[in-house]
């Protein structure tokens, strides 16, 4: 039989990291409480007989916390047969208050001093053999981040489980608690198998732990007995049972302290004087704010927009010139054509319109590609003779002239079809279905990967865990507690763990509005949409993206007001306990391999699900009903198809909200298949009547567009994210209670965007605007509304 | 021919997709979460 070692320490002393470096698995590491909610186990890479078991932080062995529950079960029921205790060498006094409780388990145990790099660079010390002494177990430095000691470490785990010799726990309590365990273990212990354990059950009901009561199965005379004698330490302690043992805990890990660690003496640390500015009680929103901006507008706007139009433009587009080599001159010689073909089609425009030519200078429209604005620009007709001469001595530039021009996507695959003489319908279904639909959001992986790039720095370096302790802050005034920000940071990524870290919340009224509330916060599907719609509606705009996302912490505040006022709902907040680590800059191999394992789910779910999606909606809007006859329809028949006629059903919900459109409200519908897929879907619906970007353009206007943007941001999330709800909701009227929450909530922020909005966009006061204010009124209502239920 | 063969090879890369869907709906993975495993913790039904 194999070896099972567990690692337990307290949260953020570097376990899932340890863990991935002895296995070589990928799990996620994060630097704020919660990250790992259940045990995982993985094999030793060094020797496969030996099974690895990452176990929840904690602080403690109580049973307070679900991540104790979880751990200490572990390591009681299940008994591995050692224990590596990972301990942060920066943080020795806390971390080592865990280390007197799980020596007295019964099991091997072997302590491992993670962060050795950062101990010494801060000029500390410790002795590390005179610890082992004090504790009675081995004493590994180790720095899971840098691989040192870990072979040390698993060596002397697999040597004290290979001797199965439990420690005798060095540390002895007062005389009168060393008493009252004597008469617990002589009342109900010696009966336990396992004589190395029952110390350490001896305490657990000293200290009243009823889970250890109930597991035992004490009847109700021997733990009145256990009472007495309980109630008779107290008295003479003058203190309760549980502070004794606490008390008594911290003084042993005081002489050990004393004994074994010589600090560095030093003013503020690097990150202190940081953590002045970034969590300062006025500039910290301020910064939060600048930061998400940045991150937005990096990835959405500028680098992500350059690499995403390569992407769009040229992998899934007409094609693009290897190394960009012979680029620019195109890109010079096509202006130039363009602007002398301007001049020449305005001239015609002009005849056409005044049924002459012009005498002197006339005016001829241009349109800028991005915003779509007309501008309107004069001629002489020396300009226009000019233009004209061009325009007759030269063709239009080919691109292949210019450098080695790269087909794109649907050249490609387009070509490889006409010359196997491909049927025109199967042709369709790959190029307007498969290749616009699956195309359209593959273009956007260049932006996702940005986006977690950056997300990936800011969670590794130490600002996010900043930022739950900044919202904390916000949402305690607010009767919230900033455990509920946790799983928002988590879902980012995705919805799904973060709905499954709310696990972390004991108290059950903040778990479910956690849950209800968690995927407002955009996730990284539906990045495509945000980045489609500030592209496409926007002309690019770069508050957008940015708007988006707090647009979500909007939503989730508001909610949390608002539903904290009701009966459900009600209670104080939870406490909410973290540490803040050190900053330090993360290795560029963990920041690359989390955007890539991100980023990876992305790509697989594109050549999955989107593209069975892309296949029934492309049927859907090229198949349906002309003169009574099911038929395959031409580009401007899809008024007429299965997607039109399901959208119409639906689409009056959406009136009221500016985008009451067949195609919108399909993009809406299939959206909750995966986010990615309203981008999919537009692409295959709006690609139909020529180009994507512009027809979507003369769809919505700008307030039409940001609420179709809000309403699909804040609307029930994927059916995947759904099942994750109603599994930790673990009931079916909870269940519908936050799928009904998400869509009102997102429907009446739609509506007071596009009938509000329409105010100020120019489109004037309307009958519709009332019901914007009234929607406005609802929100203050609720937000300000006297609160019965709590105090 | 040739459209029989694009047919035939779409229908073998839907039937591919759609029984890896289903092996992994099997093993207990949701079969369209394919997000951002790595976050879960192992905590959730996709892994």
């Amino acid at each position: 039989m194999g070896i099972r070692i567990a690692l337990a320490g307290n949260p953020n002393c570097g376990k899932t990291t340890l863990f991935n470096a002895l296995t070589g698995s990928n799990q996620f590491v994060g630097n704020w409480p919660g990250v790992t909610v259940e045990y995982k186990e993985g094999k030793y890479k060094g020797d496969k007989e030996v099974k690895i078991v990452d176990l929840p932080g904690i602080y403690s062995l109580s049973p307070y916390t679900l991540e104790e529950v979880v751990s200490r079960n572990y390591l009681i029921d299940e008994k591995p047969e050692a224990i590596i205790n990972v301990i942060d060498g920066t943080n020795l006094e806390r971390n080592l208050y865990l280390t007197t409780q799980i020596v007295e388990l019964g099991i091997p145990v072997v302590i491992a001093i993670n962060m050795m790099d950062v101990v010494e660079k801060n000029g500390d010390k410790i002795n590390t053999k005179k610890l082992s002494e004090e504790i009675g177990v081995p004493v590994i430095e180790i720095s899971a981040l840098k691989n040192r000691g870990l072979k040390d470490i698993v060596d002397a785990a697999v040597k004290a489980a290979k001797e199965a010799k439990p420690q005798s726990p060095k540390h002895r309590f007062n005389g009168s608690v060393e008493h009252a365990f004597a008469h617990i273990e002589e009342l109900c212990l010696h009966g336990i198998e396992d004589e190395n354990v029952q110390r350490w059950y001896s305490i657990k009901l000293f200290e009243r732990d009823e889970k250890i009561q109930e597991k035992l199965g004490l009847s109700s005379d021997v733990i009145d007995h256990i009472e007495k004698d309980i109630a008779s330490c107290e008295k003479e302690l003058d203190d309760d049972a549980e502070s004794i043992i606490t008390g008594e805990r911290y003084n042993y890990i005081g002489t050990i302290i004393n004994d074994c660690v010589k600090k560095a003496a030093k003013g503020l640390t690097i990150s202190d004087k940081i953590d002045r500015v970034v969590t300062n009680r006025w500039l910290a929103l301020p910064i939060f704010a600048v930061v998400m901006w940045l991150v937005y507008y990096i990835s959405v706007t500028t680098v992500g927009t350059w690499a995403t139009d390569w992407a769009n433009d040229g992998v899934f587009g007409d094609g693009w010139h290897l190394f960009a080599v012979g680029s620019s001159d195109y890109t010079d010689a096509a202006d130039e054509f363009t602007a002398n073909q301007l001049i020449v089609d305005g001239y015609d425009l002009y005849v056409e319109e005044n049924g002459s030519e012009p005498t002197g200078d006339f005016e001829y429209p241009v349109e800028d590609e991005e915003t779509a604005a007309v501008d309107y620009e004069t001629a002489s007709l020396d300009d226009y003779a000019a233009a004209k001469a061009y325009v007759e001595a030269n063709e239009e530039p080919d691109p292949a002239d210019y450098g080695v021009w790269v087909p794109g996507v649907p050249v490609f695959v387009e070509a490889g079809l006409d010359a196997i003489g491909c049927n025109d319908v199967v042709k369709g279904l790959i190029l307007d279905g498969i290749v616009a639909g699956v195309g359209a959001v593959l273009g956007f992986v260049p932006q996702i990967l940005i986006l977690f790039i950056f997300l990936a720095f800011l969670e590794a370096c130490g600002y996010m865990a900043r930022v739950a302790f900044i919202m904390d802050r916000i949402f305690r005034k607010f009767g919230l507690s900033g455990k509920s920000f946790i799983p928002m940071l988590i879902g980012t990524g995705c919805g799904i763990p973060g709905i499954m870290a709310s696990r972390t919340i004991e108290n059950d009224r903040d778990r479910k509005m956690t849950i209800m509330t968690t995927t407002f916060i955009p996730c990284g599907a539906k990045l495509p949409f945000i980045a489609m719609v500030a592209g496409a509606i926007f002309g690019g705009a770069s508050w957008v993206a940015p708007s988006a996302y707090f647009l979500g912490i909007f939503a989730i505040i508001t909610s949390g007001i608002m539903l904290k006022k009701t009966k459900m709902f009600a209670g104080d907040p939870a406490p909410f306990v973290m540490e803040l680590p050190a900053y330090h800059w993360p290795t560029l191999g963990n920041v690359l391999r989390s955007m890539w394992e991100r980023g990876w789910s992305f790509i697989k779910k594109a050549g999955t699900i989107i593209l069975l999606s892309t296949i029934v909606v492309w049927f859907c809007t090229f198949f349906g009903v002309v003169d009574g006859a099911f038929t395959m329809l031409e580009e401007d028949q899809i008024d007429h198809s299965i997607l039109a006629t399901i959208g119409r059903c639906l689409a009056w919900i959406f009136i009221p909200l500016g985008f009451g459109d067949w195609e919108a409200t399909v993009a809406s519908i299939t959206g909750l298949v995966a986010k990615e897929n309203i981008v999919g879907t537009l692409a295959i619906i709006y690609g139909a009547s020529g180009d994507v970007y512009e027809t979507m353009r003369a769809a919505f206007t700008n307030a039409s567009g940001f609420a179709f943007l809000a309403f699909n941001l804040l609307c029930a999330p994927c059916f995947a994210a759904m099942g994750a709800i109603k599994r930790e909701m673990n009931n079916i009227k909870w269940f519908w209670r936050a799928i009904g929450y998400q869509c009102g909530f997102a429907w009446v922020i739609g509506l007071i965007i596009y009938q509000v909005g329409k105010v100020f966009t120019g489109e004037g006061f309307t009958f519709g605007t009332i019901f914007g204010i009234a929607g406005i009124c609802v929100i203050l209502y609720g937000l300000f509304r006297k609160d019965k239920y709590n105090k | 021919m040739g459209t029989v063969i694009v047919v035939l090879i779409l229908a073998a890369i839907v039937a591919a997709i759609i029984g890896s869907m289903v092996k992994a709906r099997k093993r207990g993975q949701h079969p369209i979460c394919g997000g951002d495993c790595g976050h879960c913790g192992g905590s959730c039904g996709c892994h």
